[in-house]
């Protein structure tokens, strides 16, 4: 009976064992979407802090940038000819010179283009006028 | 009046430099890289915001990935390739700067090869390389597809070695710009 006992524990032990580690290491990736960003800027504001060598700190950091739409690619916007911004879904509701407050991840300072680029980014809001 | 003539003829001077400087660029190029070894968990990742640009008047073609835009499948190998590896905080980009070997646009009917002399800088290491590429033009869009092979010591990468049977020694590096006229 204790041999038994001691059995179904050895099995309990290695089945959350395994599901701890499965989890740890198919876990899932980061959802920008539902982060809250860690500061909002201005798009030229942005560009200007890598210009400068000070956007190290904003590397891999979910943030919030405001601008106008300069510039609209597939999946893309570019706003105040400074930040380039990829989109994790279709966008079909901007326009060029629309006003857009965007949130995505930084993933750095482009110098063929002079430009910081997001992905994954999400549109939180926008104006048109 | 003369002042006129002398602003004039700068003018002129850079409108035929700026004629001279046809440039093809995108900022959605490819590149996609893989690592894996049979029966592990594949080690492969793709990043579709590359930056390239080719100057077709000299052939020189310069190109820039951001390592953090590069995405895997599974998230921790993600934040292993950005932290341990390729140490992206330190160094957030990799580059490529070449001149496309006896490059004449508008010798280029159909696909043609060619190869781009050049040099890389992946890890804050500096490294010449020639690379093949395969290269058609199609009205205002000149596409660039190339295939090649890097090894990670060369560019002082280093794999612990209790992972190193999981993560081959030769990575495939396959890259493809779709370069619109600007």
């Amino acid at each position: 009976m204790s041999k038994q006992r001691k059995f179904l524990i050895l099995i309990f032990i290695l089945l959350v064992g395994g599901y701890i580690g499965y989890n740890y290491v198919y876990q899932d990736h980061r959802d920008i979407q539902s982060e809250t960003s860690q500061i909002e800027i201005t798009a030229p504001y942005l560009l200007e802090r890598f210009k400068t060598n000070d956007g190290a700190a904003l590397l891999n950091k979910t943030i919030t940038v405001t601008g106008t739409i300069t510039n609209m690619e597939e999946g893309a916007v570019t706003l105040d000819e400074s930040v380039y911004a990829s989109f994790s879904e279709q966008i079909s509701e901007l326009n060029t010179n629309d006003k857009v407050v965007i949130k995505g991840r930084c993933i750095g300072y482009d110098e063929l283009f002079e430009i910081v680029k997001l992905d994954q980014c999400s549109l939180l809001n926008k104006t048109n006028d | 009046m003369k002042n006129t003539i002398i602003l004039s003829i700068i003018y002129l001077a850079f409108m035929a430099t700026a004629i001279g400087q046809e440039k093809y660029a995108t900022k959605t190029g490819e590149i996609n890289f893989e690592a894996s070894v049979p029966s592990f968990e594949e080690v492969k990742a793709n990043n579709t915001n590359v930056s390239a640009v080719l100057e077709t008047a000299t052939g020189n073609f310069a190109a820039l990935a951001l390592m953090k835009g590069f995405r895997f499948k599974v998230a921790l190998m993600e934040e292993h390739f950005n932290e341990n590896y390729i140490e992206s905080s330190k160094y957030p980009k990799a580059t490529f700067k070449g001149t496309i070997q006896d490059f004449k646009l508008s010798e280029v009917s159909g696909k043609r090869e060619y190869l781009i002399k050049g040099t890389f800088n992946l890890h804050g290491v500096d490294k010449n390389f020639e690379v093949p590429a395969i290269i058609s033009v199609n009205g205002e869009v000149v596409m660039l597809t190339a295939h090649f092979v890097l090894q990670p010591e060369d560019f002082k990468i280093k794999i612990p070695s209790i992972v190193s049977n999981k993560i081959a020694k030769d990575v495939n590096v396959s890259v493809v710009f779709s370069l619109q006229k600007q």
